[in-house]
């Protein structure tokens, strides 16, 4: 009796929980491994194991003292361009949302269209116009030329804006339209429902595309590589895949650090807003 | 009167015009003297779009979508055409400026005729505080000219040496306050940088350490220089005044005699990018290989994570089944990672000589017999590794959507079909597959366009590599058609073929092009955003 209940147990959930387990293994090792190691006092990749014998923070603190690895510096840097970016990219795609979803005027669904068509295309595809672009910006004017910040910027601002507002438009259109019309009843102006009304409601969409647009920049390697040429304005990205390339070896616990502190604060904002961003993601397009 | 009736916002909204046409006034000379006529257009169009939508009050819409619209048009509409037109250029290493900056650098270019060697004379070494070398040359009591060192690149921004008699006091030289002298030893100890320097005294004459002293002044030595190539506009040539050769003007260089001069100029070279893509053997090789493994890969890493998503999603939709939401939890771990850390991380495990990878099927190599396999360094193993990565990476997607798509299939359509004496598998195949690819397969197709150009993957976990051997680019066997375009362009360690890798790109755009037009039909998706508006 015991026994057949068990065979029971087996065929109906036992062979569920041996698979699930396998690629429990196959999703977590890397991710463990690579954790562990940070912390783990053996020198190289040679000796690493999943379970260090001794522990010690010397890695990470390698990482802020080394003056050929700023990686405080680079991380500072994506930060810095991820939240200006997003944050432009969100403002200025509610801007056109709400023209899309409230104003009525000619054009108005072949724009929208338009913006669909062109977000098929990836904008690093063109990525050598784009280098030769910001190639002759810099003799024109240099301080948003290739090399710097700001230029990085605003190649990210048109990167997914058309995407985004399209998104926002889609959330905006299900906020009952009885509401600004009972403001522009008691005379308020587009800006004032768009400031009052709109863009308050708007709020949780707006967030979820922020972090949707953050992480995509944050995440993103190509531009970035093409752009920044001077070490100290390199973001994460680049950074730790171009000075760790000559030795793996010897680098290992450092290259383990480094993963760490530039994943984990995107790990834990993608699975806070995971069902948000897989829901606007399945609406569109992927994660990078 | 005017001013009373304009409201704060107007008087706000016709400064900030006037700010933003300003910087357009002043960028626009400067496009032209860089010729940079597709910024120029770019400009003129942003100018004149903006002053139409926001002068007046006729376009209150465009007022709210022209600002995110100059970023779109700017840098992802404008740079497709531009990208067109590059492919038609022969725009690379070599053939970066336009003709008259060529012609610029060129006529930049000194040589020293030999007669116009001599004239020694003392001179002495400084220093200033910021370590900058500068030179007194003492050529006679009524010419002492003092100045700054400087290399050959800096000498057209470097102002003339001056004469400061004032350096000697009664025949003797002494150090002007701020200054320090080198010494002999210091001056050799420094002269290979010394012997890059010179003093400039006007714009053919320069003076030069000649040979150092270590008792007393050492000896400097003026050269004269000449303009080297003088261009003739007549002629659409230039004049070598060293050789007395005319170098007329052949395609995108001046030719001296059979040779070519660097640097050429960018001209419009019609088709031909792309037809050395398919007609020379040594690129058009290549390209098929990479463009056929694009469509692998993207192909079978959307096939190996659907599997493993669908598989994992249909094992834990079970009621009563224990641990669902940490195993849900656990699944989705690899997808918040960014790819440029994982990829990282995965290189080291997959690191053939010291990887964990490798010590895990050290055992497996041993009981075969056989040698442990090279990661990334062989073709069939560096593309059973992106592969792999790529499934790692790309299951939890697959994995959710399915979760929602399985949970969305009402259960009483699997119940009706076990009445009817189906079995379990029949009644996947027959039921949940077909009910689950309807919603799933315009995300199917959305992860193909996405691998088809996952450069971030490719070119961080392998770099392409390995390396295909004997082609004229550089190209290796995981290479996807984005990456292939980036070596071109920027990395390929044989210099920037920017109007080959645009050529590329276009390919790309007419592919994905495709691949969209594909998914619209096949999905109806259209209709749906037809629906949107």
């Amino acid at each position: 009796m015991e026994t057949s209940k068990f065979f029971n147990w087996v065929k109906e959930y036992g062979w569920r929980h041996l698979i699930a387990l396998m690629f429990v293994t196959f999703a977590v090792y890397p991710i463990l491994f690579v954790a562990t190691n940070s912390i783990a006092d053996f020198a190289n990749l040679t000796n690493s194991k999943l379970i260090p014998d001794g522990l010690t923070l010397k890695h990470y603190k390698l990482l802020s003292s080394d003056p050929l690895v700023p990686y405080f510096k680079w991380l500072y840097n994506t930060y810095k361009v991820a939240l200006i970016a997003a944050f432009f990219n969100v403002f200025l795609g509610t801007l056109a949302a709400y023209a899309f979803s409230r104003l009525q005027f000619k054009g108005r669904r072949a724009s929208l269209l338009t913006l669909v068509i062109v977000q098929m295309f990836p904008s690093f595809l063109a990525f050598v116009a784009i280098y030769l672009l910001f190639f002759q910006i810099s003799d024109v004017a240099p301080f948003m030329g290739l090399g710097t910040h700001i230029g990085l910027i605003l190649v990210y601002l048109g990167g997914s804006i058309g995407f985004n507002s399209w998104l926002i438009k889609g959330f905006m259109d299900t906020i009952s339209p009885s509401l600004d019309e009972a403001a522009k009843v008691d005379g308020a102006t587009d800006f004032q429902i768009f400031r009052r009304i709109i863009a308050p409601l708007s709020r949780p969409i707006l967030v979820v595309i922020f972090v949707i647009t953050f992480i995509g920049i944050y995440s993103d390697f190509i531009l970035a590589a093409i752009f920044l040429k001077d070490k100290n304005l390199w973001t994460v990205a680049v950074g730790i895949n171009t000075v760790f390339i000559d030795d793996f070896n010897a680098d290992w616990g450092v290259i383990a650090a480094s993963s760490v502190i530039a994943a984990t604060p995107i790990a834990v904002l993608f699975i806070f807003f995971q069902k948000q961003i897989t829901g606007g993601l399945t609406a569109g397009s992927v994660k990078g | 009167m005017i001013y009373l009736s304009m409201t704060l916002s107007k008087i706000f909204r016709y400064t900030l015009l006037a700010i933003f046409n300003a910087l357009i006034v002043y960028a626009v000379p400067l496009a032209l003297t860089f010729e940079s006529w597709f910024f120029l257009s770019l400009i003129l169009v942003i100018g004149i779009l903006v002053n139409i939508v926001y002068f007046t009050d006729r376009f209150q819409p465009m007022k709210w979508i022209l600002p995110g619209m100059i970023f779109m048009l700017s840098f992802v509409v404008f740079p497709a055409f531009y990208n067109t037109y590059v492919s038609f250029t022969n725009w690379s290493t070599g053939h970066i400026l336009t003709k008259t900056q060529a012609i610029g650098v060129l006529e930049d270019r000194v040589f020293t005729p030999d007669d116009q060697k001599g004239l020694e004379f003392e001179m002495y070494i400084l220093q200033d505080l910021d370590l900058n070398f500068y030179y007194v040359a003492n050529l006679d009591s009524e010419n002492i000219l003092f100045g700054k060192a400087v290399s050959d690149d800096e000498i057209f921004s470097t102002s003339y040496a001056t004469h400061e008699p004032s350096l000697f006091i009664n025949g003797e030289f002494s150090t002007p306050d701020g200054y320090y002298q080198l010494s002999g030893k210091e001056q050799i100890a420094n002269s290979t940088t010394l012997q890059e320097l010179s003093l400039v005294i006007d714009k053919n004459t320069r003076a030069q350490l000649y040979k150092i002293s270590v008792f007393g002044a050492s000896t400097g030595r003026l050269t004269s220089t000449s303009q080297l190539y003088t261009y003739d506009e007549m002629n659409d040539a230039i004049f070598n005044n060293a050789t007395n050769t005319i170098c007329p003007v052949v395609k995108d260089n001046f030719e001296c005699e059979g040779k070519e001069i660097e640097p050429g100029w960018r001209v419009y070279v019609g088709g031909e990018n792309y037809s050395k893509l398919f007609s020379s053997q040594r690129i058009r090789g290549p390209l098929g290989v990479v463009t056929k493994w694009t469509f692998q890969f993207a192909l079978l890493s959307v096939i190996f994570s659907f599997a493993v998503g669908l598989l994992l999603s249909m094992i834990l939709n079970k009621d009563g089944l224990k641990f669902q939401r940490i195993y849900r939890a656990v699944f989705i771990l690899p997808y918040a990672i960014p790819a440029f850390v994982s990829a990282l991380v995965w290189k080291g495990l997959l690191n053939p000589d010291y990887g964990v990878i490798n010590s895990w099927l050290g055992p497996l190599y041993e009981m075969l017999d056989i040698e442990p396999v090279k990661w990334l360094k062989t073709k069939e193993s560096a593309r059973s590794a992106v592969l792999l990565v790529n499934t790692w990476l790309g299951f939890p997607y697959m994995f959710l959507i399915t979760t929602g798509a399985l949970q969305s299939i009402p259960k009483e359509l699997i119940e009706a079909a076990k009445v009817d004496g189906a079995n379990g598998i029949q009644s996947f195949w027959r039921i949940t597959f077909p009910l689950l690819m309807v919603s799933i397969s315009p995300l199917l197709i959305g992860s193909f366009a996405f691998n088809f150009n996952n450069f971030t993957l490719i070119f961080l976990l392998s770099g392409g590599g390995p390396p295909i051997i004997g082609s004229e680019v550089s190209v290796g066997w995981t290479d996807i058609l984005i990456s292939f375009t980036y070596k071109l362009a920027i990395s390929g360690g044989r210099g920037n073929l920017f109007g080959l890798a645009s050529s590329v790109t276009i390919i790309i755009f007419a592919l994905v092009l495709i691949i969209s037009a594909i998914s619209f039909r096949y999905t109806k998706r259209l209709e749906r955003i037809y629906g949107n508006i």
